[in-house]
């Protein structure tokens, strides 16, 4: 067994652990990061430039599993609840990226900040029986200065005062947000006639040429893809930092099995992994770590690491959250426009806030209120996702030529607030395993009632919307979907288990042993320098798009132990 | 990629590659499946392009990981199976989809892939060309 030694071990090299990577390699500390994926993303050699493997090619990203988790090597389990047995599905689920860079290299960099409300949901708006609505135990104003931070790490293209709803904020957006999408302008002159409010997405992709890195061209291919151009800063602007200090070591590969604890049992030293370069037998290595151990390899990876150690208490990856997705689709007379540009380039953030036509529509569920989540303005899919919704013959010819759900498509998409319910988590499946015998992680996930009342008053809202905006015809549906199962499994383009990358709440923070796994410092309770700095921390998921907020988190958390040993 | 299949079980192929999408063969479905089954007679093996000469890098294919290899190993010796029934003219009903899913990318995927030739499939559906493809060599 190979041993090495450094200040911290950082499991995952996504936005939470690049960031921590890039705050304690700052302050002089050496950092070593697994990630159990290769790596596509950045030279490990000096001067750490991109590698440059990243092209517009929907056949390697969305069916070759170039950004991994390849399913036949790391198969996950689905189920809706006990009742369906083990499990309903086997392969595909949730699979944020497995590759250096992580969950950042795919994600079209939409970086919104949570608002004040969201801290103190609770508080705010109430409990709601059968979920597990609590504030969390910090406010808004304790992260804001590292909201602030990570989007001057990342670079992020926003504008200030453009969305009416948002948060206080101390600094500009590093720079200004790039150019719409024409349809999106399009979407949102009717938004605002129905009296909504959009606004330019605060994105993590260059408008300008920034930090060393280039500017977006819109080349079209962005959500679900890794950057040509590296555009996109989240995560290879703090990977490269951390690196050219000369005190981060980057190893892809690297599959840790099993986190080294003192003859306590509550001190982290390190952290067992698999080699993944040899084959047929990884060897084993061993990496010790000085100060700290952290663990951010997401809210599916990092509940599965912990529960395979009987680490972190009974709470660990229960109040699973995803978004719940309601995508309203329109469909256009015209092309669209939607093979150019970043994605989604607009959001409105009305259903987040707590209104009079909301509460009437709670009232109407029997629930004290409800709230939605995020819209994005987008585009639709590729070409051959396109084509595998369509049948076969002759018909499939005329269904591409006719283009519905691409050339002629636009959607609204809303992230849902997920309520947090104790039953909803991951854990191990008792009979699937991965390539090297450690058992496959398991979801069991049913929507609360809230999220379904959200979606229906939702549903209707921006039908209305994209048929005001000169769609032909508007429709909804909802991931995970709610009527027939078998349907959907057979034909749905989203599967069955929730298509939503964002993934939440599986190691939950709070300021009480007894009803979280993690302290308002983001540290296990019961290993007091084992750290969790994904999303795995969250306390409710909000309607907003994780990636920022986790990252905040992690710079909070990472600034807060360096300040510990000064 | 000579040897895969003669020239009858090529035709049976691409008869069955044009049920799912009609012009799939014409456009290169059939090299696109051969390359597909090959893959991994190839070093670095053919399964994921890279980025063009407008990368600055050599262009060609990116390398798999030996665990990566372990599972595109498996998945081909699979569809080797199924093509095999497809040649001899005895398709189970299941093969129906791994059939309907080439076809789709043989049209719509990069003509790296060794379908889509001349960018036909995307010339039909008024696809614009990619600003930054993958790499497109030779078979």
């Amino acid at each position: 067994m190979t041993i090495s030694d450094c200040d911290v071990v950082v499991i995952g090299s996504g936005p939470g652990g690049a960031t921590v990577a890039d705050v304690l390699t700052d302050a002089g500390w050496s950092v070593i990061v697994l990630e159990k994926g290769r790596n596509h993303l950045v030279d490990l050699e000096p001067p750490h430039e991109p590698l440059r493997h990243f092209a517009n090619d929907e056949l390697a990203m969305t069916r070759r599993h170039l950004l991994g988790p390849d399913p036949l090597l790391e198969p996950r389990t689905y189920r809706r609840s006990p009742d369906d047995g083990d499990r309903l599905l086997t392969g595909e689920v949730n699979n944020l990226p497995s590759t250096v860079g992580g969950g950042g290299v795919h994600a079209d960099a939409k970086l919104p900040r949570f608002r004040e409300e969201d801290f103190r949901l609770r508080s705010e708006r109430g409990p709601i029986e059968g979920a597990s609505v609590e504030d969390w135990p910090l406010g808004y104003d304790d992260l804001e200065p590292h909201y602030a931070a990570v989007e001057r790490l990342f670079g992020v293209a926003g504008e200030a005062g453009a969305n009416p709803f948002a948060a206080w904020r101390s600094s500009p957006y590093p720079m200004p947000p790039g150019d719409d999408m024409p349809m999106a302008v399009v979407s949102s002159a009717a938004a605002e006639r129905a009296g909504l409010h959009p606004y330019r997405a605060p994105t993590g992709a260059n408008s300008v040429p920034y930090d060393g890195r280039a500017a977006c061209v819109d080349c079209g291919f962005c959500g679900g893809y890794g950057c040509p151009v590296h555009a996109k800063g989240d995560p290879i602007a703090s990977l490269q930092r951390a690196l050219r200090t000369g005190r981060a070591e980057v190893r892809p590969d690297a599959y840790a099995t099993e986190v080294l604890l003192d003859a306590s049992g509550r001190r982290a030293t390190g952290v067992r992994y698999l080699d993944l370069t040899g084959y047929p037998d990884p060897p084993m290595v061993e990496v010790r770590a000085s100060r700290a151990v952290v663990l951010a390899a997401g809210a599916f990876e990092t509940p599965r690491l912990l529960l395979r150690n009987g680490l972190g208490g009974d709470l660990v990856g229960r109040f699973l959250t995803y978004h719940f997705q309601t995508f309203t689709v329109g469909i256009f007379p015209e092309p669209t426009g939607g093979e150019r540009g970043r994605s989604v380039t607009h959001l409105h953030d009305d259903l987040m806030i707590d209104t009079p036509e909301l509460r009437a529509a709670a009232r109407e569920a029997g629930l004290p209120w409800l709230r939605g989540g995020v819209v994005e303005h987008g585009a639709g899919p590729g070409p051959i996702d396109e084509a595998a919704t369509y049948p076969s013959g002759e018909a499939h010819l005329r269904s591409m030529a006719d283009s519905a759900l691409r050339r002629r498509l636009w959607v609204f998409t809303v992230q849902g607030e997920d309520l947090p319910q104790a039953t909803n988590r991951v854990d191990l499946d008792p009979s699937v395993w991965d390539a090297w015998g450690l058992p496959a992680g398991r979801v069991t996930y049913t929507p609360h009632r809230h999220e379904l009342a959200a979606s229906a008053y939702a549903a209707p809202l921006h039908e209305a919307v994209m048929l005001d905006a000169g769609a032909e015809v508007a429709f909804s549906a909802t991931s995970p979907p709610q009527d027939d199962i078998d349907l959907h499994a057979a034909s749905s383009p989203l599967g069955v288990a929730p298509a939503s990358r964002h993934v939440m709440g599986t190691a939950r923070m709070g300021a009480d042993p007894s009803t979280s796994v993690v302290s308002p410092e983001q540290r296990l309770w019961d290993v007091d320098n084992l750290l969790v700095c994904d999303s795995s921390v969250f306390v409710t998921a909000a309607g907003y798009n994780p990636t920022l907020t986790l990252s905040a988190l992690a710079h909070r958390a990472a600034t807060l132990l360096v300040g510990q040993h000064t | 990629m000579a040897g895969l299949f003669d020239d009858a079980e090529r035709e049976r192929v691409a008869q069955a590659l044009d049920a799912q999408v009609p012009g799939a063969s014409a456009l290169g479905a059939v090299d696109y499946v051969e390359r597909l089954l090959t893959a991994l007679d190839h070093d670095p093996p053919r399964v994921w392009a890279a980025p063009g000469p407008w990368s600055g890098g050599p262009g060609g294919w990116l390398p798999l990981g030996p665990w990566e290899r372990h599972a595109w190993a498996q998945r081909i010796d699979e569809l080797r199976a199924v093509y095999r029934r497809v040649a001899d003219g005895a398709p189970d009903p299941g093969d129906e989809r791994v059939l309907h899913t080439h076809a789709i990318e043989a049209t719509y995927a990069d003509p790296a892939y060794g379908g889509n030739r001349g960018s036909g499939g995307w010339l039909r559906i008024e696809f614009p060309e990619p600003i930054f493809p993958p790499a497109r060599g030779t078979p």
